[in-house]
C-alpha cells in the first residue's frame, strides 16, 4: 500500500507541469496536486507524565494532524508516511466560454474504511452569464470554504507549512452538496479587488471518522443540513483580509439496539472566521480568529470553540522559514484546549515542487481526567506539488 | 550643431556603453509594455494595479500570459508580479483547485499576445515596448 502511494507521487513528480490536455481543442484538462509526507514523534506526555498512554485506538505519546480521516502520528511507529501522503487529480470540461464541468479526486494513503479508493472531494458545474461576467455560479459537490485554508486544506504546494494548524482545520464535516454564488468586483477607483461569496446545502457522513475514531469509539453519524453561508475577502496586492458567516441545523447520532440516540437534533449551529493577511516586499503575516457556537440555554447547551492563529514568514529567494502559533479551546468543562508552535521552512527547489521541514511542539491544555492526546513534538518532512 | 541630433548620438552612446559593461542583452533589458484592447475605456494604470490580474486578485480584465521559460516572462514576474514563479504557481494552483478560475492561457510570441489582447475587450498582455503597434493600446510601462 506504502509502496503503490509511492510509485503514484513519483509518477506525478516526472509527469509534465503545468495542465494535461486531454483533448486536441483544449476543453478537457488533467491537473493534479500531491502531498508525500513523512513525520516523527519525537517526544510527548500526558498530565505530567512521559510514560507511554492509550488514547482511543492510538499509542501515544501521538498527535493528531489531520481531524477529517484522523491522521495520528505515534512515536512507537518512528517514521510514518502512510498518514497523510495523497495524490489528487482534477479533470475539468470546458463546453463553452460560460459552462463547464468540474471534478477532484483523491486518493489517501489513509482513509478510514476505505483504503486506497479515491475520494470525491469536489464534483460541479459552473456557469456564468458571459465570459466576463462578475458572477459566478455553481452547483454540486464543494468543499465547505470555512476558513481560510479550508477549501484547499490538501492542496500543500499553495500554503507555505507542511499543512494548515490542526489546532484551526478540522470538522466532523467538511464538505457540502448544494450550490453558490459568486460576485467579484473592483471597489471603485482603489486598488482593492473583493469577492463576495454565498453557499447553501448540506451533507451527511455516516460512520464519519471525526466522531468514531477521535471521540466516540462506535460508530456515530453526523449531518449538517441547510447550511448557509457567506464570506467576503478583499485583496490590494499586499493586504488580504475575509469574513466568514455561516449557519447550519447539527444532528450527531448513533444507532443502537435500543433505536437511534441523537446527541443533538436539527441544533442551530454558528460559525465565524476573520481572517487578515499580508503579503509585502519579502514578508508574510498570517492571522486569523476563529469561533464556534452552539448555544441553547433551553437544552443545556453551551459549546462555544474559540480558535486563534497567527503566523510571521520570510520569503528569500527559494526559501520561506516560517514561525506560527496557533491555540484552541472550548469554554465548558472539562475545556479541550491546545496551543502549538510551528517552525516550518519551504524550499521552492524545483518548478511546481516544494521540499517542506516543519517541528512542531505543542501542548495540551485539556482538563479531562483522562489523558488525552497529550503534549507532543512532531518533526514533518514533506514533498509537495503540482501537475 | 544640431543639438537634437547631438543629443540623440550621445544617448546612444551610453546606452552601448552601460549594455557592455554591464554584460546584458539588450533584450533582457527591454521595457515592458502593459497592453489592453484599444475598445477598453482603461487608459493607464500603475504596474503594481496590472499584476492583481495575473495573480487573480482581480478579474476585472482577463491576463493573457507569454510562454513559461520565456526571458519576457521572468522579467514580468519579477519587476511587476515581484513574486518569484513558484509563489505564482502556488497562488493559482489555489485558484484552480478552489475552482475559482482558470490559470491564464499563454501564448507563443508577443505577436500572439497581440492578437489575444486584439480579439478581447477586456484581455490584459504584455509585450516588449518595441512591439507595440496600433492594434493594442498601452496603459503602462515598466522600463
Amino acid at each position: 500500500m506504502k509502496k503503490t502511494l509511492i510509485a503514484m507521487a513519483l509518477a506525478a513528480l516526472a509527469g509534465a507541469a503545468g495542465a494535461t490536455d486531454l483533448t486536441d481543442d483544449g476543453t478537457l484538462k488533467l491537473t493534479g496536486f500531491y502531498n508525500l509526507t513523512g513525520a516523527r514523534v519525537l517526544s510527548g506526555k500526558a498530565q505530567g507524565s512521559g510514560a507511554p498512554w492509550d488514547y482511543m485506538q492510538w499509542k501515544c505519546p501521538c498527535t493528531v494532524q489531520n481531524w477529517e480521516y484522523a491522521a495520528v502520528y505515534e512515536r512507537s511507529e518512528g517514521w510514518q508516511v502512510n498518514q497523510e501522503s495523497l495524490v489528487g487529480f482534477q479533470l475539468k470540461k470546458e463546453f463553452s466560454p460560460t459552462l463547464s464541468a468540474t471534478a477532484q479526486v483523491v486518493v489517501r494513503a489513509h482513509n478510514p474504511g476505505h483504503g486506497l479508493t479515491p475520494t470525491l472531494d469536489w464534483a460541479y458545474l459552473t456557469w456564468q452569464p458571459a465570459a466576463d461576467s462578475a458572477w459566478t455560479f455553481q452547483a454540486g459537490q464543494f468543499r465547505i470554504p470555512l476558513y481560510y485554508y479550508s477549501d484547499y486544506l490538501y492542496i500543500g504546494y499553495a500554503y507555505p507549512w507542511v499543512r494548515p494548524a490542526p489546532d484551526v482545520y478540522g470538522w466532523p464535516i467538511y464538505a457540502y452538496q448544494g450550490a453558490n454564488a459568486s460576485y467579484r468586483t473592483q471597489l471603485g477607483q482603489s486598488d482593492w479587488a473583493a469577492t463576495f461569496h454565498m453557499w447553501a446545502g448540506g451533507y451527511t457522513q455516516h460512520n464519519d471518522t471525526y466522531d468514531t475514531k477521535i471521540y466516540y469509539a462506535t460508530p456515530t453519524h453526523e449531518s449538517w443540513k441547510s447550511m448557509v453561508g457567506g464570506y467576503v475577502s478583499a485583496n490590494n496586492g499586499i493586504f488580504d483580509v475575509r469574513a466568514m458567516l455561516m449557519h447550519y441545523k447539527d444532528t450527531t447520532w448513533q444507532d443502537t439496539p435500543a433505536g437511534r440516540v441523537s446527541f443533538v437534533d436539527g441544533q442551530s449551529t454558528r460559525i465565524a472566521g476573520l481572517s487578515a493577511n499580508v503579503d509585502y516586499k519579502n514578508w508574510l503575516v498570517k492571522s486569523e480568529l476563529d469561533r464556534y457556537e452552539q448555544v441553547d440555554a433551553g437544552k443545556g447547551l453551551n459549546n462555544v470553540y474559540k480558535y486563534a492563529l497567527v503566523g510571521v514568514g520570510y520569503q528569500y529567494e527559494a526559501w520561506t522559514p516560517m514561525y506560527t502559533f496557533s491555540r484552541y479551546t472550548t469554554v465548558n468543562e472539562p475545556i479541550e484546549a491546545r496551543n502549538t508552535q510551528y517552525l516550518s521552512l519551504r524550499w521552492d527547489f524545483r518548478k511546481n515542487t516544494a521540499l517542506k521541514v516543519q517541528y512542531d511542539v505543542s501542548k495540551d491544555k485539556s482538563h479531562y481526567s483522562y489523558p488525552f492526546f497529550g503534549d507532543s513534538r512532531l518533526l514533518s518532512v514533506s514533498l509537495q506539488g503540482v501537475f | 550643431m544640431n543639438l537634437q541630433l547631438l543629443f540623440t548620438r550621445r544617448r546612444l552612446a551610453l546606452l552601448l556603453a552601460a549594455a557592455a559593461l554591464g554584460g546584458a542583452t539588450l533584450t533582457a533589458r527591454a521595457e515592458l509594455a502593459i497592453i489592453v484592447n484599444p475598445q477598453n475605456p482603461a487608459t493607464r494604470m500603475f504596474p503594481s494595479q496590472a499584476a492583481q490580474f495575473f495573480l487573480g486578485g482581480s478579474v476585472q480584465f482577463t491576463p493573457v500570459e507569454q510562454a513559461e521559460g520565456s526571458p519576457l516572462r521572468a522579467e514580468f514576474c519579477k519587476k511587476v508580479l515581484e513574486k518569484s514563479p513558484a509563489q505564482v504557481e502556488a497562488i493559482w494552483s489555489k485558484i484552480v483547485f478552489t475552482g475559482k478560475g482558470k490559470a491564464p492561457k499563454e501564448y507563443k510570441s508577443s505577436a500572439e499576445v497581440k492578437k489575444a489582447v486584439a480579439d478581447n475587450v477586456s484581455a490584459i498582455g504584455y509585450i516588449e515596448k518595441s512591439a507595440v503597434d496600433d492594434t493594442v493600446k498601452v496603459v503602462a510601462i515598466v522600463p
